[in-house]
């Protein structure tokens, strides 16, 4: 049995897409996130909060792995945010860190020299690639 | 200039020989040069190529003093230092900017579910599945189309996949397998006796689970049972749909709203006729809505507009649809997926301790009713499929599911035992597939294939003769009629 084919093809097809609203902002901790952005991103981008934590503090509230800030409810928001208040995380880590490379100056240790310099601390070669060193080991070091 | 890109030629690139005199005209030095070849003289005197040299002797022309190439070509002078010059963009005149697709377009393109294709022609003596078409073991072999209303409660069911040709074909339609008649009258016989038919469907990859999984959707439709279909497991266990606990459980149960919300609108949509025809036997406390007793199911499925008050909604609407002595149709409980559901889900407890997909309160009256602890007192059937793409690994359903079909074959002694060195078995799932039947899916027979191959060709998407060689070549290349496979050596590749 031999059928021809008609040609040419053409095929109409419909798709109904969702109209997407303006997204509102959320705060979480007084800072703004798109409501389009995932709770975990959200989260990680605190400074000293990492996927451990993150995904630690998102099972406390029963928050899915792959919830987006938006679909929090407001509960949740203001529980997310007296959470984090409790945690080191921002200013409070980004001190100790400071803290720590101060005092191995203050006592005078080669780590902490190596930091005021602004050179690997770790023993490693200094003839190039050392760009990570020269941008964060300071003594008032910034992130 | 010569056609001709002989070595000889080529050596008489004016790159080589240019300097001793570029601009002599060019036929002429090639002729001299061959002369000078024959009588075995050196080359270097000679100026000649065998190809285009205008762009080359272009450059090496001096342009006249005054002119405005001059002047440009003129190397800077030292008081006017270094010139910074930006080159303007070109616009890209190719065509207008291509604008991005809006957010869920590419998914909504990639989701949808294409049924019929006006190209494809129609299938002389095609016939609509009956009620009892399934059923008649001499429709076997035989290619019969969906109607059209169940078509839409299928579409509302998400029983169609995307993976299947659908879209080939002028109108959906399936093949009756000896397997389609053995479920369907293993379905009809449990209804019959109001009990409850707990089966998995399983086989190697594409060997047509799904769609058998379909069929059955189908049947029921077609006899007017209710059918609450779990189109993709997956949904419920990896994490991606918003959970939260059930109070009042122990050990603690989680129920997913949003997941829910969206079933209870697809049983609403599939099962319109039914839903607005039976009406409520019990009062219900705790619902977003005050539904009072005889009013029909439909306003109760209605009642469900946010995730907040779905899971008691879904409950709800569960107690009424089994009511037992209320003149309720047998019911369908179908899900596709099942590897998924037997394992431990990606979600996690408050203390951070993985929660196994039985302790989600959907998945869990899934699982009850595919071990018998719960049964469907109007009788139905709980039917599941297994997948085997995107499967995570699952030794304790292998084995479970190898077990059921070695004691349906009788083999007293072959029945596998799990193995002794190997972690990972889980009694849970143990438990669950204890008791079910089992439907293994292999290829098709020939005949079926050849019925299959028929209405391929009747449709204008399989063109070639069907006759016994191309039969048994496709069914060959289909890995013994694996339909799947089959099909990709038909209709998906463009070697016909």
């Amino acid at each position: 049995m031999v059928v021809s084919l008609p040609l040419p093809i053409t095929i109409t097809i419909t798709i109904t897409i969702p109209i997407p609203h303006p997204p509102s902002p959320v705060f979480i901790l007084g800072v703004n996130f798109n409501e389009n952005k995932l709770v975990k991103k959200a989260l990680e981008s605190f400074y000293a909060l990492g996927p451990q934590t993150s995904a630690r503090v998102m099972a406390k509230y029963y928050i899915h792995a792959r919830a987006k800030v938006g679909t929090l409810a407001p509960k949740t928001v203001t529980a997310l945010t007296a959470e984090l208040s409790t945690m080191t995380i921002e200013n409070e880590a980004r001190k100790i860190v400071l803290d720590n490379i101060k005092r191995l100056r203050d006592i005078g240790t080669y780590r902490g020299r190596r930091h005021a310099m602004g050179l690997p601390v770790r023993g490693q070669q200094t003839r190039n690639q050392i760009s990570n060193a020269r941008k964060l080991n300071k003594i008032e070091r910034k992130g | 200039m010569s056609a001709s890109n002989c070595l000889r030629c080529c050596l008489l690139r004016p790159s080589v020989v240019g300097r001793a005199g570029a601009t002599a005209a060019t036929a002429k030095a090639s002729a001299a040069a061959t002369a000078r070849l024959r009588q075995g003289m050196p080359l270097a005197a000679a100026a000649a190529a065998s190809f285009s040299t205008t762009a080359n002797r272009g450059a090496n022309q001096k342009p006249k003093p005054g002119t405005k190439a001059a002047e440009r070509n003129a190397p800077p002078s030292i008081r006017q230092g270094k010139l910074f010059t930006i080159k303007k963009k070109k616009k890209n005149d190719s065509g207008a900017r291509v604008k991005s697709p809006l957010p869920g377009e590419r998914k909504a393109f990639r989701k949808r579910i294409l049924l019929s294709n006006t190209n494809a022609l129609p299938v002389p003596g095609l016939t609509d599945l009956g009620a009892e078409s399934m059923l008649d073991p001499s429709n076997v072999c035989k290619v019969l189309s969906l109607p059209d209303d169940v078509v839409d409660q299928l579409r509302a069911d998400e029983a169609f996949k995307t993976t299947q040709c659908w879209s080939m074909f002028r109108k959906p339609s399936i093949l009756i397998r000896t397997e389609t008649v053995d479920l369907i009258t293993r379905m009809h016989a449990a209804a019959k006796t109001n009990k409850t038919l707990r089966l998995v469907l399983t086989g190697d990859r594409v060997t047509g689970k799904s769609l058998m999984l379909l069929q059955a959707i189908t049947q029921a439709h077609l006899n007017d049972w209710l059918v609450v279909n779990i189109p993709d497991a997956q949904e419920l266990t990896t994490a991606c749909t918003e959970y939260a606990p059930i109070l009042d459980t122990e050990p603690i149960q989680y129920m997913q709203q949003n997941y829910v919300l969206k079933l209870i609108q697809a049983i609403k949509k599939s099962n319109e006729k039914l839903l607005l025809k039976l009406t409520t036997v019990f009062s219900h406390a705790g619902l977003p809505q005050n539904i009072p007793i005889k009013s029909p199911l439909m306003q109760l499925a209605n009642s469900a507009k946010e995730a907040e008050g779905a899971w008691a909604v879904f409950q709800a609407m569960w107690q009424e649809m089994t009511a037992q002595g209320h003149g309720r149709p047998p019911m369908l409980l179908s899900l596709d997926g099942l590897t998924h559901i037997m394992r431990i889900s990606d979600y996690r407890t408050p203390a951070f301790n993985p929660i196994h997909s039985h302790d989600l309160a959907l998945v869990r009256l899934f699982t009850d009713h595919l071990s018998g602890a719960t049964s469907l007192p109007n009788g139905g059937a709980v039917i599941a499929a297994t997948n085997r793409n995107n499967a995570p690994r699952n030794p304790s359903m292998e084995l479970a599911l190898a077990q059921r079909e070695a004691e349906q074959l009788g083999g007293g002694k072959d029945v596998p035992q799990p193995q002794p060195y190997l972690k990972g078995y889980d009694e849970r799932v143990e438990a669950v597939l204890r008791n079910v039947q089992v439907i293994k899916l292999q290829g098709l027979s020939k005949l079926e294939a050849r019925a299959l191959m028929e209405y391929w060709a009747a449709s204008g998407v399989l063109r070639i003769t069907v006759d016994e060689k191309s039969v048994t070549e496709k069914w060959a290349l289909g890995g013994s009629g694996v339909v799947g496979e089959m099909e990709r050596a038909s209709l998906l590749t463009m070697r016909f």
